[in-house]
C-alpha cells in the first residue's frame, strides 16, 4: 500500500489490467443492483413526495403531505405493531430451533444427509404453495389441525392469534435455510476445542454454551440481521392466507401488505411508496442498532 | 468474514425497495413518450404490411381458467379462418389487474385482453386501449344494436368505443335439494321473497353448527346484497356517479335483511366464510343455499356434489316492492393501444364478438353471450335449471361502477365485515360506507 501511494496515480500495466478485469467481473452484479434495486429505491423515494396519477402519469408534487398522513394514520401504526409481533415470534424461534437442529445434524449420525434434505425442503417450495398448504391445515372447519386436536380454533381468522399462526408458517419455511448457514459455521469450529474441553471434564451442554455459541456468534449475528430485515418485509404469507373478508385482517396486515393495498388496490402509489420509505428507515435503524449491539456479544477470531 | 456479511446485509436491505418499482412518466415526459409511440407504430405498420398474417401470434390475457378450454376452441376456429395465431395466458383475478397495471405502465400490455367495468374507465381515459370506434363503424359483423346498450356504455369513453362485449352475467339462487327434502321443505320457486328465504334458512339451520341455511360473504355485493338493495328501491351509486346510495333509507332497510341473517346465525360466521368461499361451503354440504353469478356454472357442472344435489332458481323478490332485479355485467374484449398488430387484434375481437363465435361460446357452456338471442343454447349446457339465469334478464341493472370502484369496494368490504363481527350495526356501517364512497367520488370528479 505504502509503495503504491508513493507512485501517485500512475498504474503499472498489470494494475490497469486488474482494475479493468475487476470491474468487468462485478459489472453484471452492479448492473443488476442498479436496475433492480437502486433505481427503484430512488424512484420510490421520489414518488413518496407525489400524489400519483393513473399509470404513473400526471403526478402532483405534494411535499411531505404523504408523510404527515402516514404518521397520523392509525392503520399504519397497527400494521407496524403487527409486523413487529410477527418478527418477534419468527426471528428468535427460527434461530433457536434451527441452531439446535444444526448442532444435532452436525454430529455423525445415520441418515444425516436425509434429515438435512428434509429440513431444507420447504426452502425449495414456492412460498405461495407453502401458504396454500398451511391455509388448509389451519382451516377451522375442514383443517387437519382442528381435526387432530378435536378443537374449534380459528387459527387464521381470529384477530388475537392469526398473526402468530402466520409466524409459525414463517418459522417452518425458514428453518432449513438458517440451519444450512449454521452448519457451515459449525464446520469452521476446530474439533480440538471440544476434545480439550472433554479432557477438562466439560459436558456436552457446557461446551455448547462455552465453545459452540461464542464461536458461532458471527454466523448467528448474520442470520439475526438478515432474518430481522426479511421478517419486517413479510407479505406473501399474509397475502395468501388472509382474505380481505377476514375479520383478522386489521390485526395481521403488515406494512408491506398495506403498501400493496394502497399501491395496487387503491392505486395510490404515492402513499404506498411513503409506507415503504418509512419501513426502509425503520429497517435501517434496527440494523444500525444491531450493528452497535453486536460488539457486546459477537466474537470474531 | 464481517465484510462479507455486511455486504449481504446491505443487499437484503436494498431488496426491500425492489417491490416498489414503478416507471414514472410525469407530465413532462408524456409528449416525448407519445412521439416514440408514433414512431414505433409507423415502423410497425411498415413491418406489418411486408409480413404475411400467418406469422402473427396475438397474445391474449384472461383471468378465468374455467373458460380457457372453450375459448381455445373458438380461437382455433379463428386461426383456421384467418391464419392469425393466438396464445392465451390465464392470470387469476386477484393478480390480473396488478399484472395489467405493471404492463400498462411498461407499455407491454397483451395484444388482446379482457376488460372489466371496475377498471375500464382508468384504462380508457389514460389512452391505454385501442380506439375501436372506426373499426366498429366499418364492420359488417359487429352491429351495436345486437348487444345490450349498457354493456357498450361500460367500455365507452367520450363517445368512443374501446371494447366489444364478450358476455353477460346474471345472478340466481342455488339450493341443496337433499337438505330441503330432509327438512321437509318445498324447493325455492320463482315466487319467493327474501323473507321466504329467511324463513327457510331458519328451518334449514342445524343448532350444532353443522349446517347453515344460507351463505353470503361480506364482499359478495354483485351476487348478493346489491340485488337486495335495488329490489327494495334503494341504490348504490347515483346516475352521475357523484353520490353513494348506501345511506338511503331503503338501502339500509335492504341491508338490514342481511343483518337479520347475521344476528340469527342463519349464515356461517365471518371467520368460516373468510377461510372458505361460498361455493366451497355449498359443495361440501355446509350450507343449503347460495347466490351465484352465471360465471360460476363451469365450477358446478364439473362438481359431483353439485351435480347430485344442487339446482338453481330465480332470485327472490322484495316483499314490499315485488321487484326482482339481477345485477348484470359483461366483460369486453379490448386491445392495447400500442399493440404491434392493430388490424389483427381487431380481427380477433371482431371474430369473438361475431354471432357465430358468441353462439359457440354459449353452446360450449363457457358463459352466456352478449349477442342478443345467442344464449338459449347456454341454458342446455349443464343439467341445472339454467333457464333461471335467462329469466333474470327480464329486470336487469348494470353493476355500479365509477373510476375508483376497486378502492371503494375494498373499503366497503372491510366495513360490512365489521357488521358480521358485531363491531358495527348495519345502519352505522351503511352510513360509513356512504361517507367513504362520497369522499372518493368527490376526488374522482376533482380530477
Amino acid at each position: 500500500m505504502a509503495e503504491e501511494k508513493k507512485k501517485g496515480f500512475s498504474f503499472t500495466s498489470r494494475e490497469k489490467n486488474e482494475f479493468i478485469w475487476g470491474w468487468l467481473f462485478i459489472l453484471p452484479t452492479i448492473i443488476g443492483l442498479v436496475v433492480l434495486n437502486i433505481i427503484p429505491i430512488i424512484n420510490t423515494i421520489y414518488q413518496s413526495f407525489f400524489k400519483t396519477g393513473d399509470f404513473g402519469r400526471g403526478n402532483i408534487f405534494v411535499g411531505l403531505q404523504n408523510y404527515q398522513k402516514v404518521f397520523a394514520d392509525k392503520e399504519i401504526w397497527q400494521a407496524l405493531l403487527n409486523t413487529v409481533r410477527y418478527a418477534i415470534v419468527e426471528v428468535p424461534f427460527s434461530i433457536a430451533i434451527s441452531l439446535v437442529l444444526a448442532v444435532l445434524l452436525n454430529k455423525k449420525i445415520k441418515g444425516r444427509s436425509v434429515y438435512r434434505t428434509i429440513i431444507f425442503l420447504p426452502m425449495v417450495a414456492a412460498p405461495a404453495a407453502i401458504a396454500m398448504v398451511w391455509r388448509w391445515l389451519y382451516n377451522s372447519d375442514f383443517g387437519l389441525l382442528n381435526h387432530i386436536f378435536h378443537s374449534k380454533i380459528n387459527w387464521v381468522s381470529s384477530p388475537s392469534i392469526a398473526v402468530y399462526s402466520i409466524a409459525v408458517i414463517g418459522i417452518w419455511s425458514i428453518l432449513g435455510y438458517n440451519m444450512v448457514l449454521f452448519l457451515a459455521g459449525l464446520q469452521e469450529i476446530p474439533g480440538d476445542y471440544y476434545e480439550a474441553a472433554e479432557i477438562d471434564g466439560a459436558t456436552g451442554i457446557s461446551s455448547f454454551f462455552n465453545i459452540t455459541l461464542p464461536l458461532l456468534s458471527p454466523t448467528i449475528f448474520f442470520v439475526l440481521v438478515t432474518r430481522v430485515i426479511a421478517s419486517l418485509q413479510v407479505f406473501d404469507l399474509i397475502y395468501m392466507v388472509i382474505d380481505n373478508t377476514n375479520p383478522a385482517l386489521g390485526k395481521t396486515q403488515s406494512l408491506v401488505y398495506l403498501f400493496y393495498r394502497y399501491s395496487f388496490v387503491n392505486k395510490n402509489i404515492g402513499y404506498g411508496s411513503t409506507i415503504v420509505v418509512v419501513l426502509l428507515l425503520l429497517t435501517l435503524l434496527v440494523t444500525v442498532l444491531q450493528m452497535i449491539g453486536q460488539k457486546k456479544w459477537v466474537y470474531y477470531n | 468474514m464481517l465484510r462479507k456479511y455486511a455486504l449481504t446485509m446491505g443487499l437484503s436491505l436494498l431488496g426491500l425497495m425492489a417491490c416498489g418499482q414503478k416507471t414514472d412518466n410525469s407530465g413532462g415526459n408524456s409528449s416525448e413518450g407519445s412521439g416514440t409511440t408514433a414512431q414505433e407504430s409507423a415502423k410497425e405498420t411498415a413491418k406489418a404490411e411486408g409480413e404475411n398474417n400467418s406469422d402473427v401470434t396475438l397474445s391474449v390475457s384472461i383471468w378465468d381458467t374455467n373458460q380457457e378450454p372453450g375459448l381455445e376452441e373458438i380461437m382455433a376456429d379463428f386461426t383456421k379462418e384467418t391464419g392469425i395465431k393466438t396464445k392465451i395466458t390465464v392470470v387469476r383475478w386477484a393478480d390480473y389487474w396488478t399484472a395489467m397495471e405493471a404492463a400498462a405502465q411498461g407499455g407491454s400490455l397483451p395484444d388482446v385482453f379482457w376488460m372489466h367495468s371496475n377498471e375500464s374507465e382508468r384504462y380508457m381515459s389514460n389512452g391505454m386501449l385501442l380506439d375501436l370506434t372506426d373499426y366498429i363503424k366499418n364492420s359488417e359483423v359487429i352491429k351495436k344494436e345486437n348487444y345490450p346498450t349498457d354493456i357498450w356504455s361500460l367500455y365507452g369513453y367520450e363517445g368512443k368505443d374501446y371494447a366489444v362485449p364478450k358476455d353477460i352475467d346474471t345472478i340466481a339462487l342455488w339450493y341443496n335439494k337433499k337438505m330441503f327434502d330432509e327438512a321437509g321443505l318445498a324447493y325455492p320457486t320463482a315466487d319467493w321473497t327474501w323473507d321466504d328465504l329467511t324463513e327457510a334458512a331458519r328451518k334449514l339451520k342445524k343448532p350444532d353448527g353443522s349446517q347453515y341455511g344460507f351463505c353470503l360473504r361480506p364482499n359478495n355485493d354483485q351476487a348478493g346484497y346489491y340485488n337486495m338493495i335495488l329490489d327494495r328501491g334503494g341504490y348504490i351509486l347515483n346516475d352521475d356517479k357523484t353520490k353513494s346510495g348506501y345511506d338511503d333509507p331503503k338501502s339500509i332497510e335492504a341491508m338490514q335483511i342481511l343483518e337479520t341473517w347475521i344476528k340469527e346465525d342463519l349464515i356461517p360466521s365471518a371467520e368460516t366464510m373468510s377461510e372458505n368461499s361460498e361455493d366451497v361451503l355449498f359443495q361440501s354440504g355446509k350450507v343449503a343455499m347460495i347466490t351465484q353469478g352465471s360465471w360460476m356454472i363451469a365450477a358446478h357442472k364439473k362438481n359431483d356434489f353439485s351435480l347430485a344435489n344442487a339446482d338453481c332458481v330465480e332470485l327472490p323478490k322484495d316483499k314490499v316492492t315485488g321487484r326482482r332485479v339481477s345485477i348484470y355485467n359483461g366483460l369486453g374484449w379490448a386491445a392495447a393501444a400500442n399493440t404491434k398488430h392493430k388490424d389483427e387484434a381487431w380481427k380477433l375481437i371482431e371474430y369473438m364478438g361475431s354471432e357465430k363465435a358468441q353462439r359457440k361460446q354459449a353452446e360450449l357452456g363457457i358463459t352466456m353471450s352478449a349477442y342478443k338471442g345467442t344464449s338459449e343454447a347456454w341454458a342446455k349446457s349443464a343439467p341445472f335449471n339454467l333457464q333461471a339465469y335467462l329469466n333474470m334478464m327480464e329486470d336487469m341493472e348494470i353493476l355500479p361502477f365509477s373510476r375508483s370502484t376497486v378502492s371503494w369496494e375494498d373499503a366497503n368490504t372491510e366495513l360490512v365485515t365489521k357488521v358480521y363481527t358485531g363491531e358495527l350495526t348495519m345502519e352505522e356501517a351503511c352510513k360509513k360506507m356512504a361517507a367513504q364512497m362520497n369522499e372518493k367520488l368527490a376526488e374522482e370528479h376533482a380530477k
